[in-house]
């Protein structure tokens, strides 16, 4: 092809491309999303959930941290950002929560959106611009304050399983400490037992329980995710973590809502090598 | 008292001045400015990380505006016929600036890379690590080993290295990079099968697709790519299928290429997103579609001006959303191994969002070898 040719193809294209510019944001609220009648102004910027979610990790975050290929398994968007967030421990750093109750020097989301020294990879948000100060302040206040979760009125939701960590077919290097079970709200914390949650190891014979069961404790400052540790370390192979959903016994959240439908995630540990 | 020039490195030298008789250049750019493929100048086929010894030759002989004479000698990395080094070292000076917003400023150190390989079996079997070592904790970017064909019109690669997917663009902020999660910043766990032969080069890869994450799926992730290389031009196709979220499987395509019209390499890419694993309908954000395009005019050796053009639309079902960015870049390479940058990003967006209106100015100190 000759260059007058060439030429004559890239200047179309060049005009097609350059004729897209920026949204006017008509018919979108404060973050970006479609205004509907009726729909709450975004909130200020504040030392709560709500605040930091409208205002940071909705419009700035989610952009990359959502669906399936959220760098670390973060999603940001507002469906899952506090139960991935608050006492869950960090990808990068494991000897740290991502957000710890009460504790913000030693909280990963901190310490990543400061650039700390420590931190593994690049400062957040990636590029820039990186928050001001005074928006940091926000969220370690928050978390100063215990990082309670005053988000969306999910109660108007049913009671639903969020997240497993590890997620469902997963296949992990090491026997996880702890397994997690993230809710969409507050879960009835004294529902939940070794009948109503538990891991059974799936083998070509069958399934069977594990020997001890497991220990619960909610998420530090997070009442939505319940932490589960067997009393013993998983062996190589593949188990299962059930939650019972239905029945007398079913796990339900503080409205008594129960689940409404068994849960099962599956998962394996794989063979050292 | 000097030493003699080693004959690899004076034939490369030669090799290299031949080259800058004709007019060459490096980067995706200066691939497309001089009709070459990736792994000519890299040690990954697929292009970025460390340089092969053609490229570092190249990039001491015929990128810079003057080469500093260091007697015949050329560092090529190599440090025995086995082992060879490579890194790369950027630091700059930004500012920030946002709508209603006091300007910040800030030195910064940008991830500073250190490159390893080693040829255990020359030419066939090699061992290649990227180790980012600053800022912050060290981290590990890519570590894998390749085994080639004897005539190197396939190869094997396994371990964690970065996906094939469109161009491999030196900033990983372009809304490109950012919408398919595709970048140097996100390299995944897997294997890749490349052919390469003529004007032809195709990968397959499988990977993990937890994108870095600490845990993987039975649900895979498969990248395609392939592209055809010719003088003047160059077009690729790019689809990815990560199945690896419980919650749905997220695809991606892509559509790439450069063209060369005189003083001008041109670069542009498309990438059209569905994530199934978002909510579908507007402000879901399921169907997502990013574009770029990119100028770099050459008045001299040594001198790239860049112009670059990006589009974002976040939610394709969603009206009035989209984003847009520009580029301007001067880049100079006084001497070999030294590049000096300026350049302003100016975003634009919606009205509602001031971090959509960033204008970043830098100047940046890039040193490689």
């Amino acid at each position: 092809m000759h260059y007058q040719q060439l030429r004559r193809c890239g200047a179309p294209l060049a005009a097609a491309l350059l004729a897209a510019c920026a949204g006017n944001g008509e018919g979108l609220n404060a973050n970006g999303q479609p205004s509907a009648p009726g729909t709450v102004p975004a909130t200020p910027l504040a030392a709560n959930f709500q605040a930091i979610q409208d205002n940071v990790f909705t419009p700035i975050c989610v952009h990359c941290h959502s669906g399936a290929a959220a760098p670390q398994g973060l999603q940001l968007d507002a469906a899952h950002s506090y139960a991935l967030l608050v006492g869950v421990p960090s990808a990068e750093s494991s000897g740290l929560e991502r957000v710890k109750p009460g504790d913000p020097d030693h909280s990963y989301l901190v310490l990543k959106l400061q650039g700390s020294p420590g931190i593994v990879g690049a400062q957040m948000p990636f590029g820039g611009p990186y928050l001001p100060q005074s928006t940091i302040d926000f969220i370690r206040q928050w978390i100063t304050d215990g990082a309670l979760d005053n988000g969306p009125p999910s109660a108007n939701a049913d009671f639903a399983l969020a997240a497993t960590s590890p997620p469902n077919h997963a296949i992990v290097p090491v026997s996880p400490r702890p397994l997690l079970a993230a809710f969409n709200h507050e879960v009835d914390f004294s529902l939940v037992n070794n009948t109503t949650l538990y891991l059974e190891r799936v083998t070509p014979a069958g399934v069977q329980g594990l020997p001890g069961g497991s220990t619960f404790t909610l998420a530090p400052g997070n009442p939505r995710t319940v932490l589960v540790r067997p009393a013993v370390p998983l062996a190589p192979g593949t188990y299962r973590l059930r939650l019972r959903g239905l029945g007398p016994a079913a796990l339900a959240d503080l409205n008594a809502q129960a689940l409404g439908s068994d849960y099962v995630s599956d998962f394996t540990v794989a063979e050292a090598r | 008292m000097r030493r003699p020039a080693r004959p690899w490195a004076r034939r490369l030298a030669g090799f290299a001045l031949v080259l800058a008789a004709a007019g060459v250049h490096a980067e995706p750019y200066l691939a497309v400015a001089n009709g070459y493929k990736c792994g000519q100048c890299h040690v990954n086929p697929s292009g970025g990380g460390e340089r092969t010894p053609f490229g570092e030759v190249f990039a001491q002989t015929t990128l810079p505006a003057r080469h500093l004479d260091t007697g015949g000698d050329l560092w090529t990395g190599q440090l025995n016929r086995f082992v060879s080094l490579g890194g790369d070292l950027r630091y700059d000076f930004q500012a920030q600036q946002l709508p209603k917003a006091t300007t910040t400023n800030q030195f910064e150190l940008q991830p500073t890379r250190v490159y390893l390989q080693a040829s255990v079996i020359p030419e066939r079997l090699i061992v290649y690590a990227d180790e980012q070592v600053a800022p912050g904790g060290a981290l590990n970017r890519e570590a894998w080993g390749l085994f080639w064909s004897a005539d190197h019109s396939w190869y094997l690669k396994g371990g964690q290295m970065y996906l094939p997917f469109g161009l491999r663009l030196e900033d990983q902020t372009a809304l490109v990079k950012e919408l398919t999660g595709i970048n140097m910043t996100t390299p995944d766990k897997g294997l890749e099968f490349g052919w390469l032969r003529g004007h032809w080069d195709a990968q397959v890869a499988v990977s993990n697709g937890t994108a870095g994450g600490g845990t993987s799926s039975n649900g895979k992730q498969e990248s395609v790519q392939v592209s055809f290389v010719e003088p003047l031009w160059r077009l690729g196709l790019a689809a990815n299928f990560n199945g690896a979220s419980a919650e749905g499987s997220r695809e991606a395509y892509g559509l790439f290429g450069g063209l060369k019209t005189g003083p001008i390499a041109w670069l542009a890419e498309a990438d059209y997103v569905q994530d199934h694993s978002l909510p579908a309908g507007p402000g879901g954000g399921q169907k997502k579609l990013a574009t770029l395009l990119e100028a770099n005019y050459s008045p001299a050796r040594g001198h790239n001006l860049k112009v670059t053009w990006e589009y974002l639309d976040p939610d394709r079902e969603l009206a009035n959303d989209a984003q847009t960015r520009w580029s301007f870049v001067y880049e100079l390479t006084p001497i070999q191994f030294v590049q000096l940058r300026a350049g302003a990003r100016l975003n634009d967006g919606i009205p509602q969002l001031p971090a959509q209106h960033l204008k970043l100015y830098f100047v940046e100190l890039h040193g490689f070898f």
